[in-house]
């Protein structure tokens, strides 16, 4: 049974067709990316996933059937627009929160200190929501999404004003929940924490499904029938190799499409190269989202 | 505990444990308790007890019959002076509070001359025109002069169906209460309406909104600011309420005759209370609705003001609709949502209105009402989530919800 099931979903606000035919499915315990340029209609078929809308077309399952008020307490939601109660103090306003999920006031005051801990807020937990910055606003939204232990997060940007340091504190927690079986839908635009974090993706534009799958079936699927090598000295003319171009402090070697990598890799050794690095060349997500979108 | 009660817990902590509420809270009972203290201080005044003399050259007072005097008062002693000098000395020495002189030809002229270093209070004055008034009729049959100086005392107005009385000093306690009820409850709904709509805005300002309905539904949602700035407004209330009591109880206790009669008129109560609660949900629905709609607090408190102006439209046509209570304008104002509840009280205070007409009134308070509630439930559903964009009212009231 997959913890999301989405079939054929359209919604429409008036003459505007905000999402066309979205289908997907996202598996217990896996982080799954829906991605798209803006307005392709990913706010709005997560909006329909928590019965914010309803589906003018289609079937939404969540957590083994429709959406309904009890389900509400074992889903986390950071949405694209933050919100937090601004004029509260941070460790109130996150109890607040936690007590609408059902966490009672003892449980979610235990949960709460390591977590602030864990995100070096809890010598700012009597500040104002208001008075925090950014990042630290940021990290205490994310601290909200989890912190009644759901067994699905659904996350827009999640990494938004965060710095380096803290960005790996949410990659790494992203990871440890992973790992506890939880599910987490990721929406981002970027890119390189999608190809770390996520095990599968969907690809929205216009409203419609373009792309979907297993991350490395779909970068395989898009990557040309070349290899990048970087090696000690100059590279050799070598046999069914049809262009030689610089690519990120490597090589591009673009071959025929008789030749396999395996022929060029022993060409090299046979001509005593000395080779540092040697990888089947396979787009960067970005290129794929690039590809597809301009296709479309 | 359930989530509506823990919201509405929310609500109300939010609300009243702000500088703001407390200030309202605190000042309405201080200004109720200066104006008692006022009342204290022009009642003492008017009822200085010390004598008021006169010097009497036309023999009017020659053998003087003491003035009537009416209710609770306490009748005053008029000394005689011979003379003028006499009389100014025992007033600078403080043993009269004022004298008159009345000078020979006064049968002629009517013109005597009241003295005095600080003006005397009402009671006073009327005593002193009673006294003069009666020796000045003391030729006539005893009773002409008793009426002639009782006049307007004692006089009872009543109404055309004979249900309501009207002392001559004006409507009693017990008749100004259920006006006093309207118009607390008028006060309290604008304001507590103005603290949900505020609510409701904040949630979307704050963009809090999105996160809360993936936790509650949107019912419970409003359900519980709505129970929690109704327990804000009940505790408000209460406090006052509580501290009219203790006011009325002080004053009446006190010897201030206006509130020893407190027997109330329930069918003016009940009328206003069976109007106002309808009125209080209809404005509230709506306050809920400009919250869903609007984008900013600043633009919800001016769409707000609009039906605050609305409630207080029969104060801008108080003297018509007292002076004619049972015209056409005056009765339209009953069955109009916004304006029915001050429009009966108002109509109340010097006249009936007939039982048909308050049963109407309620009837027609309840569907606005109803129909406010209907709106209110679209607008938020389909305003929650527009960030810095206006729900527009053609919209509201067409669009299938989402």
């Amino acid at each position: 049974m997959h913890t999301v099931e989405i079939a054929h979903v359209a919604k429409s606000f008036g003459s505007t067709h905000a999402v066309v035919d979205v289908s997907f499915d996202v598996g217990r315990g896996e982080i799954f990316g829906l991605l798209g340029p803006n307005g392709a209609g990913k706010t709005t078929t997560i909006r329909m996933m928590l019965d914010i809308f309803k589906p003018d077309r289609g079937t939404v399952s969540v957590l083994g059937g429709p959406m309904d008020e009890e389900k509400k307490d074992s889903i986390g939601y950071m949405p694209e627009e933050r919100g937090l109660y601004q004029d509260l103090p941070l460790e109130r306003c996150l109890l607040y929160l936690a007590s609408l999920k059902g966490l009672p006031a003892a449980e979610a005051r235990e949960r709460l200190d390591g977590y602030l801990e864990r995100f070096d807020l809890a010598a700012h937990k009597d500040k104002k929501v208001k008075a925090l910055s950014k990042g630290m606003q940021q990290k205490a939204q994310i601290i909200n999404t989890i912190l009644h232990q759901p067994k699905l997060v659904i996350i827009d940007e999640p990494f938004t004003a965060l710095d380096p340091i803290n960005t790996q504190l949410v990659k790494d927690l992203m990871r440890d929940l992973r790992a506890q079986g939880t599910t987490i839908l990721m929406s981002t635009h970027q890119m390189h924490q999608v190809e770390e974090l996520c095990d599968r993706i969907l690809l929205i534009d216009d409203g419609r499904d373009v792309l979907y799958g297993r991350l490395d079936e779909i970068r395989r699927h898009y990557s040309g029938h070349a290899v990048l090598v970087s090696a000690a000295g100059d590279l050799p003319e070598l046999p069914g190799v049809i262009d030689i171009a610089p690519h990120n402090g490597a090589t591009r070697l673009t071959l025929a499409d008789h030749t396999r990598p395996q022929e060029v890799l022993g060409a090299l050794v046979a001509q005593g190269v000395i080779v540092e690095r040697f990888e089947i060349a396979v787009p960067a997500l970005d290129e794929i989202f690039i590809r597809v979108v301009a296709d479309q | 505990m359930h989530k509506l009660g823990r919201i509405a817990i929310h609500e109300y902590r939010l609300n009243v444990f702000k500088r703001s509420f407390l200030l309202t809270l605190m000042s309405v009972p201080l200004i109720i308790a200066l104006n008692v203290a006022l009342g204290f201080y022009l009642e003492s005044r008017g009822d200085d007890d010390s004598p008021v003399g006169y010097v009497d050259r036309a023999g009017l007072l020659a053998d003087p019959i003491p003035a009537p005097v009416s209710g609770s008062r306490e009748p005053l002693a008029f000394l005689p002076f011979s003379t003028e000098q006499e009389a100014r000395t025992a007033l600078e020495s403080g043993q009269i509070q004022a004298f008159f002189a009345i000078p020979a030809g006064y049968p002629e002229t009517r013109d005597a001359t009241l003295l005095y270093l600080e003006e005397p209070g009402g009671s006073a004055i009327r005593q002193l025109y009673d006294f003069i008034q009666i020796n000045l009729l003391a030729d006539r049959p005893a009773g002409v002069a008793r009426r002639a100086a009782l006049i307007g005392e004692g006089v009872i107005k009543r109404s055309l169906d004979g249900s309501r009385e009207v002392p001559d000093e004006g409507p009693s306690f017990g008749i100004i209460m259920p006006m006093l009820i309207g118009f607390a409850f008028l006060f309290l709904f604008l304001m507590n309406a103005g603290y949900l709509m505020q609510a409701v805005v904040e949630e979307k300002e704050n963009r809090t909104m999105e996160v809360v309905v993936t936790s509650v539904s949107p019912g419970q949602l409003i359900g519980g600011k709505v129970l929690g700035v109704v327990a804000v407004g009940l505790t408000q209330l209460t406090t006052w309420a509580a501290v009219g009591i203790v006011a009325v109880v002080v004053a009446s206790a006190a010897g201030i005759e206006w509130f020893q009669d407190a027997s109330l008129d329930w069918d003016l109560i009940l009328a206003t209370v069976a109007l106002a609660i309808p009125a209080y949900l209809c404005t509230a629905a709506l306050m809920t609705a400009i919250g869903a709609t609007t984008t900013s607090t600043q633009e919800s408190q001016a769409t707000g003001a609009i039906f605050f102006i609305l409630h207080v439209v029969p104060l801008y046509l108080a003297w018509l609709i007292i002076d004619t209570p049972n015209a056409a304008v005056p009765t339209l104002l009953s069955f109009l949502p916004f304006t029915a509840l001050l429009t009966v009280i108002l109509r109340n205070i010097f006249a009936s209105v007939p039982a048909w007409q308050v049963a109407v009134a309620v009837g027609l308070q309840v569907l606005y009402a109803a129909a406010a509630l209907w709106l209110a439930s679209r607008a938020f559903r389909l305003g929650m989530l527009q960030y810095g964009q206006r729900l527009k009212w053609r919209k509201l009231v067409k669009a299938r919800p989402s």
